[in-house]
């Protein structure tokens, strides 16, 4: 088996476990079953944080070193940080649908932020899709990856400035704001669905070299369509 | 040429080949204005509806017409003049700093005509004293929105889809322009302070300065 299926396997056996805890975690007594999403929706945004926050350290260090490993850093990360941004929006949105009976409410400030992160980096990665040569493409999304993460603190903040429905941070300085057995199971969630972070990085960083690679071997190609001698058909 | 020197220069060219070509005051301004109507139009005769949305429709129509301005085809510079400015020996961070003045200028030229046009087509029930806190805040988002119009513009520069593409980099990352500018007439509106947001404002204009002036380097290479 090669690195990444070894990470591949092992984080799926990982969330295996991590759902085993969503399941058996006690409910919270006025959301019943739907307080559940708790354990893949806080994980998905604290990755989609994690990651935006990688997208611009990759971009920082891009700008400093420019080194081609730094930009594939931040693309790799954009793509998962995007993915799971999504999920996190979606998971929010049908939590919304069964406790606040609609999924989009224009009262919750974080919901509307969060939508806006998520579209700063779908820009992020359309800028990266519209810029065919490489090095134009790292400079100009290392630029945009270092501005973009000012996104971030204010999805998180976004909660403490606004009036908003959405609850603030669950994990204070003065504790935890739900009961121990539904916080253990959140958190192996979020460890969980970080160790499938790393894994999809590594997974994804392979194929950026790859598809580097590739692109410096301007003769694959030719070779792979060559057209096939009579001679070596002649038994067909 | 000291930085400021170089920066006014820029600015003070920028202005004068707006003044020629006319992008902000002779199509930008008149289409933001007909954009005004629409919405009453498309309403119907509701007057209550259309002096409570006039506000926010300034806002939404001031963001999506800014993007214009910021991104106005004399601030983008060919290659060559581009050449041009690095074989002069002209600061980067003095070309952005002179872009986001002469923009700047422009943008509150076109944020003045537009909250003039919204007030007197959507007659809104302004609170007290909204002025001085609306003009602040204008002068404020105009400022913001110039650095990131500058930004996305350099950053999207030579590419087939820039102007779509710099929107769509726009757009989302001027979210905290917008709600700083809204909220203060939301906050007069309700008696409550307007400092927070007139704060928000003044520190997205200096993150977005700090970032251009420091990125300005990597930005004119990235331009090319």
């Amino acid at each position: 088996m090669t690195r990444v299926q070894v990470l591949l396997s092992l984080a799926a056996i990982a969330m295996i476990v991590g759902l085993w805890f969503a399941f058996t975690a006690p409910v919270d007594a006025f959301q019943g079953e739907y307080s559940r999403i708790i354990n893949v929706h806080v994980p998905s945004m604290w990755l989609a944080f994690l990651a935006f926050g990688v997208v611009a350290f990759g971009s920082i260090m891009w700008l400093i070193r420019k080194k081609p490993r730094w930009d594939r850093l931040a693309e790799a990360s954009a793509e998962i940080g995007v993915l799971f941004s999504a999920i996190g929006l979606f998971t929010g949105m049908a939590w919304g649908e069964a406790v606040w009976g609609r999924a989009w409410d224009w009262g919750d400030a974080r919901l509307a932020t969060t939508a806006v992160m998520f579209f700063v980096y779908v820009g992020y990665l359309a800028l990266r899709r519209a810029t065919p040569d490489p090095e134009a493409r790292a400079r100009r999304s290392a630029i945009l990856g270092t501005i973009a993460v000012i996104q971030v603190p204010l999805v998180y903040f976004s909660v403490n400035m606004f009036r908003t429905l959405h609850q603030t941070q669950t994990i204070r300085p003065d504790g935890a704001a739900m009961p121990d057995e539904m916080l253990v199971a959140m958190l192996i969630n979020v460890a969980v669905f970080t160790f499938l972070y790393i894994a999809l990085m590594v997974a994804r960083i392979d194929v950026a070299k790859a598809e580097a690679s590739a692109a410096q071997t301007q003769d694959l190609a030719g070779d792979a369509v060559k057209a096939p001698l009579l001679s070596e058909v002649e038994d067909v | 040429m000291s930085f400021w020197s170089q920066a006014r220069e820029i600015s003070r060219i920028d202005l004068m080949v707006e003044r020629r070509v006319g992008d902000v005051f002779r199509i930008i301004i008149p289409f933001a204005i007909v954009s005004l109507l629409v919405f009453p139009l498309a309403l119907g005769v509701d007057l209550t509806g259309i002096s409570l949305i006039g506000p926010a429709v300034f806002w939404a129509l001031g963001i999506l017409f800014g993007m214009q301005v910021a991104l106005r085809q004399a601030a983008s510079d060919s290659v060559e003049k581009r050449d041009l400015y690095a074989l002069l020996g002209v600061d980067p961070a003095a070309r952005f700093v002179g872009r986001a003045m002469s923009g700047s200028v422009l943008m509150i030229g076109f944020l003045a005509a537009l909250l003039a046009a919204m007030i007197i087509l959507y007659s809104p029930g302004l609170p007290d004293g909204w002025a001085g806190p609306t003009i602040a805040a204008s002068v404020l988002m105009a400022i913001g929105l110039t650095e990131l119009g500058t930004l996305a513009g350099e950053v999207t520069a030579g590419l087939r889809s820039r102007n779509a593409l710099a929107s769509l980099i726009v757009a989302p990352l001027a979210l905290p322009l917008v709600i700083g500018g809204s909220q203060v007439l939301e906050a007069l509106s309700s008696s409550a302070g307007i400092l927070p947001w007139i704060l928000l404002l003044a520190a997205t204009d200096l993150a977005l300065a700090v970032a251009g002036v420091g990125l300005a380097r990597p930005l004119e290479e990235a331009s090319r």
